[in-house]
């Protein structure tokens, strides 16, 4: 019994030593990523900057790179965490924060305002556009779930048929927009971290770190529902009630991640598989390192499109889809153990 | 009881009578398609031929007269109604009648749809005898679904400043044109003569970042806004790029350090707009980006916006009158571009100079 006991013990040292470790590289990218840019600023040129008074270096500094590279964290560690709880919430590895239809609902909703704004809409006016439809998806499965019950099956089905319809919207609209328009549609679904300047971080913030310590107080309940619903209820876990606040906190955590960059994709796949592989399915470790492993997948891929091609950017959804790739297939071939 | 000859014998006779009902449903419905292309052809086979080479490089040949026309784009619409030849237009664009204040006469003729997706029924049962649209879309379709019904597609852009001329002077041709034709090509010399005559004097080019109409896509080299700035006198500072239309990032730009920066806007009807209230905004919101006041062109206030019906297009030498006079200003004190598009407004579109194009 002790013996099981320091094993435990230990077993959740090492988790949390690699929750530690996860931190320290992130903060090392975010360094990197902070160095590296058009401007001539330098190494010791970045700290001056950092935290000197005011020239053009630490306008650069503060209000384009720091921006940028704190977007890239909160986007991508909220998508990693609705990622992490959509795969416990419908029990299916290849759920992602997409599968309930939010990446197409968020982007007719840009398409709606790009298309309609008559030239008059703003940054702002297209990611609320974006969000509200967002939301509006995730409630119109909530109110299936209620329906016809909240299983994993109901919810991914009412998921695809609210991604095909807003697909066609999406299709429908562009087709009847101008050239500059559907070029603008395309650029957003494309995603971009350059539009990005600290009140639109604020507001990304609170939408990804307010849900996020709710969800992580979860993590038994999520635990536990990996052994199946009724084995869940047994064990005391309203599965109901989880499952429909977590794709309603999840979706609002999505929402807020990618109405102002716009659609950053396989992030939210594949930073919880990765993390899994290292650290388990427990999700008092899986939540947080989760988080982290995407934050650090994004803000790597930003860094990369900027500096691979320069001084054109290779827009950050694209780098992220290739990423995912290789991926996968190293999934495929290589699945010695079930860890999932 | 039959036996599996007898079967396979009925089978093969059934498949022979199917065979032969087929081919003569296709020999009808084949002749019954060609005699209405011959016929068709038959309508067209008197006039003199002009042959020329089209945007996508093919070479073409139209018989005259030329008695109707259904545009797809409403850059060639704007020339045929410059070369007075707007009597000629059977069918437009569906973009047409959204956009009534500047085409007064035409918002009511026959849609046939957008031009990526002209809809080839509306336009065969219009009957013209030339279909005007962009080199590549809709791609090669077009001519397939057309060739049938004898009506040849002619595909001229209208929107490229090196080419523009050569069409303009072709389109005279095609449809008998060729005086006013002539005049819209004395047009435009005169705007390149001042233009040209201006940048001879210049001593420096300066540094432009040109904005396409998304937020931070600037213009490369093979674009329309890289053509403009350069042909107005300044120097792209994406000249280098690889690609038309790449994004770049705000601190690229803060340190390229440009000592202008124009930007492509489209407003939806901005010939009806009084008032530069939309261009107004956008140039405040370019000012007003972050790290932006650190730039030399915000600094001096040198940021321009310009509206998209004089960014490229028929219209396009006026926003290079415009950029040039920007770039330089003491060499163009005296040039005045919405002079000339008011000239070109009245004399040569019929309609009254209004709108709001630049700011």
């Amino acid at each position: 019994m002790e013996e099981i006991s320091k094993q435990f013990k230990g077993l959740t040292r090492r988790k949390a030593s690699f929750l530690l470790l996860l931190a320290a590289v992130l903060f090392c990218v975010a360094l990197v990523a902070l160095t590296r840019g058009p401007a001539s600023v330098g190494f010791k040129g970045t700290f001056t900057a950092l935290f000197g008074d005011s020239g053009t270096a630490h306008a650069i500094i503060w209000k384009l790179r720091l921006p940028r590279i704190i977007m890239a964290i909160l986007t991508g560690s909220g998508l990693a965490l609705a990622g992490t709880v959509f795969q416990a919430i419908l029990r299916n590895p290849l759920a992602s924060p997409y599968t309930l239809g939010i990446a197409s609902s968020a982007g007719f909703g840009a398409v709606t305002a790009i298309v309609f704004g008559a030239g008059f809409c703003s940054e702002y006016h297209i990611a609320g556009s974006a969000f509200i439809f967002a939301l509006i998806s995730s409630f119109f499965i909530l109110g299936i779930a209620r329906l016809k019950g909240s299983t994993p099956e109901t919810m991914i089905l009412a998921g695809i048929a609210i991604m095909f319809l807003f697909s066609s919207l999406s299709s429908l609209f562009q087709y009847m927009g101008t050239m500059q328009e559907v070029q603008e549609i395309v650029f957003w679904f494309f995603g971009s971290l350059s539009k990005v300047g600290w009140g639109e971080i604020c507001m990304a913030g609170a939408m990804i770190l307010l849900p996020a310590p709710v969800l992580i107080k979860w993590s038994w309940d999520f635990n536990l529902l990996a052994g199946g619903d009724d084995s869940a209820k047994a064990l005391g876990v309203n599965v109901e009630s989880i499952r429909r606040y977590g794709i309603v906190l999840a979706s609002l955590v999505t929402a807020g991640a990618i109405c102002f960059t716009g659609v950053i994709g396989f992030v939210g796949l594949v930073s919880p598989h990765i993390t899994r592989m290292v650290i388990g399915s427990d999700h008092r470790f899986l939540l947080p390192s989760s988080m982290l492993t995407g934050a650090i997948l994004v803000l790597s891929a930003d860094t990369l499109g900027r500096t691979l091609w320069p001084p054109q950017v290779i827009p950050i959804g694209i780098v992220t889809s290739f990423i995912g790739v290789p991926f996968f297939l190293y999934l495929l071939m290589k699945r010695e153990r079930d860890y999932w | 009881m039959r036996n599996d000859l007898q079967i396979l014998k009925l089978l093969a006779k059934y498949v022979v009578a199917v065979g032969v009902l087929l081919l003569v449903v296709c020999l009808i419905l084949f002749s019954g398609l060609t005699a209405h292309g011959l016929q068709s052809q038959a309508e067209r086979t008197t006039g003199k031929i002009i042959t020329f080479k089209d945007a996508d490089g093919r070479s073409i040949e139209v018989r005259q007269p030329v008695k109707r026309v259904v545009v797809l784009t409403s850059d060639a619409l704007e020339v045929i109604r410059a070369i007075k030849a707007e009597g000629l237009v059977a069918g437009v664009n569906s973009g047409i009648s959204r956009d009534p204040l500047f085409w007064p006469r035409l918002k009511r003729m026959p849609s046939v749809g957008r031009w990526s997706h002209p809809n080839y029924e509306l336009i065969a049962e219009l009957n013209p005898d030339i279909v005007i649209g962009y080199a590549g879309r809709p791609g090669p379709v077009m001519e397939r679904k057309l060739s049938s019904f004898g009506i040849q597609v002619v595909r001229l852009d209208f929107y490229k400043m090196f080419t523009l001329k050569r069409e303009v002077k072709i389109l005279g041709q095609i449809l008998n044109r060729e005086k006013e034709a002539g005049q819209l090509i004395a047009w435009y010399h005169k705007g390149r003569d001042l233009i040209q005559k201006g940048v001879k004097q210049i001593r420096y080019r300066p540094r432009v970042y040109v904005e396409s109409y998304s937020k931070y896509h600037t213009t490369g080299p093979g674009s329309g806004g890289n053509e403009m700035c350069v042909l107005a006198g300044g120097q792209n500072i994406a000249a280098g790029f690889s690609i038309p239309y790449p994004e770049v990032t705000p601190e690229w730009v803060l340190a390229e350090n440009p000592q202008v920066i124009i930007k492509a806007a489209a407003v939806s009807n901005a010939y009806g707009i009084t008032g530069s209230g939309p261009l107004k905004k956008i140039r405040k919101d370019i000012m007003a980006r972050p790290a932006w006041d650190h730039i030399r062109a915000v600094q001096e206030g040198k940021v321009y916006v310009m509206e998209s019906s004089i960014w490229t297009g028929p219209r396009g030498i006026i926003g290079v009158l415009h950029m040039a006079k920007w770039f330089h200003p003491d060499i163009l004190r005296d040039l005045d571009p919405e002079q000339i598009h008011r000239e070109y407004l009245e004399k040569f579109q019929g309609i009254k100079y209004r709108g709001s194009f630049v700011d």
